[in-house]
């Protein structure tokens, strides 16, 4: 058995997530995903503005914080937090200076003293507490999409086993699945074969269950009146030789993990039960549930060979975007929209706005709120000048439009947005490597 | 009896660029069989008349239906000028749908 836990579900998760799994209990691997299709777009500008970027940089600050406890403890790191630039993420893990680690407890590290660690360069360092760093590359396709702001391919689980097998304590990768990140240390720990299709079919399950962190253990859960949902703790999947897994969290910790708030994550983000993936393909309907004392077996899971091709995400720069929200309040709310409406297009023009009228007003209400209606509206454009115009233009009819104008809050420059593709392209046309520091 | 569908079903719904998708279950093998029935695509798109093109698949071991809408969110998160541009909250506003309900299912 491995047990493997999960410290993020996206970039800006909880920080303490990753201590809290180290100090909460036993763990072999912590994995964390930072990555969704918005959060390359966020990476990708990153970039623009320094090559040096495109990384999560909560990661390595919590790498900052706890690299040295896990290492103490024998726990495995693997995270998508490379992002667009898993290489610089892995370089900047091994440039973590010992004054930081230093600062840590003297028992985590061993035998040396603070002070003695401050003394010690950074390969003295890394001899002493055997730190290897691994990173997976190859997903980043933009010569062959050069429109695209950022094109990276859903890489797989083999690269992280292969970092594994070779020693890495630390995996950094960008853009491979989510649920390879737990399928990866799996399939190194118990040395799967690439063709072990239920196997791997069970492990990317708990690996879909693990991505999203405490939406596994009753964050974002219909029915959190039933349970503790006031800070759930993480999940952690206990993963046996055959791919089935118990789901459970450490001892202590908030939340809950039932077939209920499993099948919740379980349901996340899914299409057809035929669920594609660049190691297997994984057949949703064949999963069995099963409420265990320490929380939730899962087990039945049946795999197939996954596609042919490998999807890529595309994110490419769709223009400038805006939007305020007016606060119409008591009558003749249509009429105040019409006229606000009117007044907006003759200042900016009406093309590439869209405008929504929430009727959230309420008829004789008792407070001013109730009394109110929100009117949204949005403009995009290729022209950053008139994304940045409508904001004037919305402030300057303050004391000229409808009785009771006021905004929730006031437009700022506006800002540029993504358009988002999937693309696929065949899996020859993609070399992913395992590097180690 | 007229009830909201969350009394029984649970949901959640999330983004895939332009696309939400929709999870719903229920909880015992006889509420399953009802919701298999009830919930059908045209049911779906009369309670959520803002989706327009919808499939439909059928989990029975979870004892939930996946639902996709396709297009409801434009060109993806970044791009969308939907209130709720993640399709977040999807599943909620299904399960505050008030509909027919089988009394020995409530």
């Amino acid at each position: 058995m491995i047990r493997i836990g999960n410290a993020s579900g996206f970039y800006g998760d909880r920080l303490s997530a990753m201590r809290e799994q180290l100090e909460g209990g036993d763990l072999d691997v912590l994995t964390g995903d930072y990555l969704a299709e918005l959060t390359m777009l966020i990476l990708g500008r990153d970039r623009m503005k320094d090559s040096q970027l495109g990384y999560a940089k909560t990661f390595l600050r919590q790498m900052e914080d706890c690299l040295a406890l896990a290492l103490d403890k024998g726990v495995k790191i693997v995270v998508n937090a490379g992002g667009l630039n898993p290489e610089g993420l892995a370089r900047k893990l091994g440039e973590l200076r010992p004054g930081k680690l230093g600062e840590l407890k003297p028992g985590e590290l061993g035998e040396l003293s603070p002070g003695e660690l401050g003394e010690l360069d950074q390969g003295d360092l890394a001899g002493r507490l055997g730190a290897k760093i691994g990173y997976v590359t190859g997903d980043d396709l933009k010569a062959r999409f050069p429109e695209a702001l950022t094109a990276n391919a859903y890489l797989g689980a083999w690269e992280i086993a292969e970092c594994l097998n070779q020693g890495a304590q630390v995996v950094v990768t960008g853009r491979v699945t989510d649920a390879s990140l737990v399928v990866g240390p799996a399939a190194a720990h118990f040395g799967w074969a690439r063709d072990d299709w239920d196997r791997l079919a069970g492990a990317t399950v708990a690996g879909h269950v693990l991505e999203c962190g405490t939406q596994a253990t009753g964050g974002n859960f219909s029915f959190f009146t039933e349970i503790d949902a006031t800070r759930p703790g993480f999940p952690i999947a206990e993963i046996d030789e055959d791919g089935s897994c118990l789901i459970t969290k450490h001892d202590g910790t908030g939340g809950a993990v039932t077939v209920d708030t499993v099948t919740a994550q379980l349901l996340y983000e899914i299409g057809a039960p035929e669920y594609l993936g660049p190691d297997v393909t994984t057949h949703f309907d064949t999963i069995r549930l099963e409420q265990h004392e320490r929380g939730v077996r899962i087990s039945g899971t049946r795999g197939s060979p996954p596609p042919d091709t490998l999807k890529v995400c595309l994110n490419t720069l769709g223009g400038f975007r805006n939007s305020t929200t007016f606060v119409l309040t008591g009558l003749d709310v249509e009429a105040k929209a019409e006229l606000v409406k009117r007044q907006l297009h003759e200042a900016v023009g009406d093309d590439g706005l869209t405008w929504t009228l929430a009727r959230t007003d309420q008829k004789d209400a008792a407070t001013e709120e109730q009394a109110s209606a929100l009117l949204h509206v949005t403009i995009k454009t290729t022209d950053p000048k008139r994304a940045k115009g409508f904001s004037r233009a919305a402030i300057e009819l303050a004391l000229a439009s409808y009785p009771g104008f006021h905004v929730t809050a006031p437009p700022g420059d506006g800002t540029p947005f993504g358009v988002y593709k999937a693309a696929y392209v065949h899996r020859d046309e993609v070399s992913a490597k395992a590097v180690l520091l | 009896m007229r009830r909201p569908l969350g009394t029984i079903a649970g949901a959640r719904s999330g983004d895939k660029g332009g696309d939400a998708n929709l999870g719903i279950w229920v909880r015992t093998p006889e509420a399953y069989e009802w919701l298999k029935g009830f919930l059908t695509t045209e049911k779906l798109k009369e309670l959520l008349p803002e989706a327009d093109q919808v499939s439909r698949y059928e989990l029975p071991n979870l004892k939930a239906l996946n639902f996709v809408l396709h297009g409801l969110l434009g060109e993806g998160v970044a791009s969308s000028t939907r209130f709720d541009p993640q399709a977040k909250a999807l599943g909620e506003w299904l399960r505050s749908r008030e509909v027919e309900i089988p009394e020995e299912l409530l």
